[in-house]
C-alpha cells in the first residue's frame, strides 16, 4: 500500500459562499499505476457527494476533462505515474468557465464558440445518389482535426479564451472550423472565412500553444489556426 | 439556478509550458522595452541638449549603477523580444508550430536571449 494526498477542488452552490480545497488521503493498491478516474472513484466511496462528469472512461466521450496537478487533461486516460508528485495529486475544474458543483463546469460559452462556426457540412449543390466522394488526399486533409471530441482541455487552457471567451472562438472551434474549411466537399469556404474575418475570431491566438500541450488527442490547434489566418490573408489581397 | 457561480482561474495553480513562459516573456519584455525607450529618449534628449547637459549622461552611466541597470534592462529586453519576434514569424511560415518543436523553438528563444543579455552586460561594463 502507498499512500496518496489528493487535494480536491470542492463547491456546493447550495452550502457554501465560496470554493474551498479538501484534501483527502488515499491507500493506493501496490503494483498498478491507477488512472486519476480511478481515484475519483475511490475518494466518491469515502465521500459521496463529490461530483464529476463521466461516461465512456477511455478518452472517447470527453466528460472528464479537468485541471489535473496544472495540467488540463481527461482524468480516465492521465495515469498517476504522468501527474503525482511528491505523492500529491492536486484535482481543479476546467479553468475560466462557471463552476456549477465541485468539478463540474458550465460548458455553455465553449459550445457556443462551437456553434458559431457552423459545425457541419454547407454544400447546396443536389444530393446525389450515393455518398459525397472524396479522393483519398483530400480525405487525408481531415485527419489530425475530425478526432476532436469536444473535451475543452484546449479552450480552457488558453489565456486568449480566458480573458475573451466572448470573442475569441478558441482553439477547439477553430480546429473546428478549420476541419471544415478544408474539407472538399464543403462549398462555404468564402462565408466561413467572412464570419472569422474580425480583429477577434481567430487573430486573438497569440500562438501560446498551451492548446497543443494539452490535448488529450494529440492535435494541434495552433497549426489550424495558422492555416486559417493564411486563408484570411489570401483572400484579403 | 445560480447566476453567480465562481470560476477556477487561480493562475498559481496552472503549470504553464515552456512555450507559455516564452509568450509571456514576450510581452513583458515588449513593455519594459515600451518603458525604457522613455527613458533613453529623455537621457539623449538631455545629451543632445548642451555640452554640460551630454557631460552630465555621461557622469551618470559611469558613477550611478541603476542607471547603466536601467539601459542594460532595455538592451536585454530588446534582445528577447526581437528573437521571439522573429520565432512568431517563423511559425507564421509554419516552422515551429508542433508540440515538439514549439518547446525547441522556444527554449532557442529563451537561451539566445539570455546569452544576448549577458553580452549586452559585458558591452556595457
Amino acid at each position: 500500500m502507498s499512500q496518496l494526498t489528493v487535494s480536491l477542488y470542492r463547491y456546493n452552490p447550495e452550502s457554501d459562499q465560496k470554493p474551498r480545497m479538501q484534501e483527502f488521503q488515499l491507500d493506493l493498491p501496490e503494483g498498478k499505476d491507477l488512472m486519476v478516474l480511478d481515484v475519483l472513484a475511490l475518494l466518491k466511496e469515502q465521500d459521496t457527494s463529490i461530483t464529476y462528469r463521466r461516461s465512456c472512461r477511455e478518452g472517447v466521450c470527453g466528460s472528464d476533462g479537468m485541471n489535473i496537478s496544472g495540467k488540463n487533461g481527461l482524468a480516465c486516460i492521465t495515469s498517476l505515474s504522468q501527474v503525482v508528485k511528491n505523492n500529491k495529486l492536486v484535482l481543479r475544474p476546467l479553468p475560466g468557465l462557471p463552476v456549477i458543483r465541485d468539478l463540474v463546469v458550465d460548458m455553455s460559452l465553449f459550445y457556443k464558440q462551437y456553434e458559431r462556426i457552423q459545425p457541419y457540412l454547407i454544400n447546396n449543390s443536389p444530393v446525389p445518389s450515393i455518398e459525397r466522394l472524396q479522393s483519398p488526399e483530400d480525405r487525408a486533409k481531415l485527419d489530425g482535426l475530425y478526432e476532436c471530441i469536444l473535451c475543452a482541455c484546449c479552450s480552457t487552457s488558453c489565456p486568449s479564451f480566458w480573458w475573451n471567451p466572448e470573442k475569441f472562438v478558441g482553439p477547439a472551434g477553430l480546429l473546428q472550423a478549420w476541419r471544415f474549411l478544408a474539407d472538399s466537399r464543403d462549398q462555404a469556404t468564402e462565408e466561413r472565412l467572412a464570419k472569422l474575418d474580425d480583429p477577434f475570431s481567430v487573430f486573438r491566438c497569440r500562438g501560446i500553444m498551451n492548446c497543443v500541450n494539452v490535448c488529450p488527442k494529440g492535435l494541434n490547434p495552433t497549426k489550424a489556426i495558422g492555416h486559417i489566418r493564411s486563408m484570411l490573408l489570401k483572400q484579403a489581397t | 439556478m445560480k447566476t453567480n457561480r465562481p470560476v477556477n482561474m487561480d493562475l498559481t495553480t496552472i503549470r504553464l509550458p515552456i512555450t507559455a513562459i516564452a509568450s509571456i516573456l514576450h510581452r513583458i519584455s515588449g513593455i519594459v522595452l515600451f518603458v525604457g525607450t522613455a527613458f533613453l529618449i529623455w537621457a539623449l534628449g538631455l545629451s543632445l541638449s548642451s555640452a554640460q547637459g551630454f557631460e552630465q549622461v555621461s557622469q551618470l552611466i559611469s558613477s550611478v549603477f541603476w542607471f547603466k541597470f536601467i539601459i542594460w534592462g532595455t538592451l536585454a529586453a530588446l534582445g528577447y523580444h526581437l528573437v521571439a519576434g522573429v520565432r512568431h514569424l517563423l511559425m507564421d511560415l509554419g516552422l515551429g508550430e508542433t508540440k515538439e518543436s514549439g518547446a525547441l523553438g522556444s527554449q532557442i528563444s529563451l537561451v539566445v536571449g539570455v546569452l544576448l543579455a549577458i553580452l549586452a552586460g559585458v558591452w556595457l561594463w
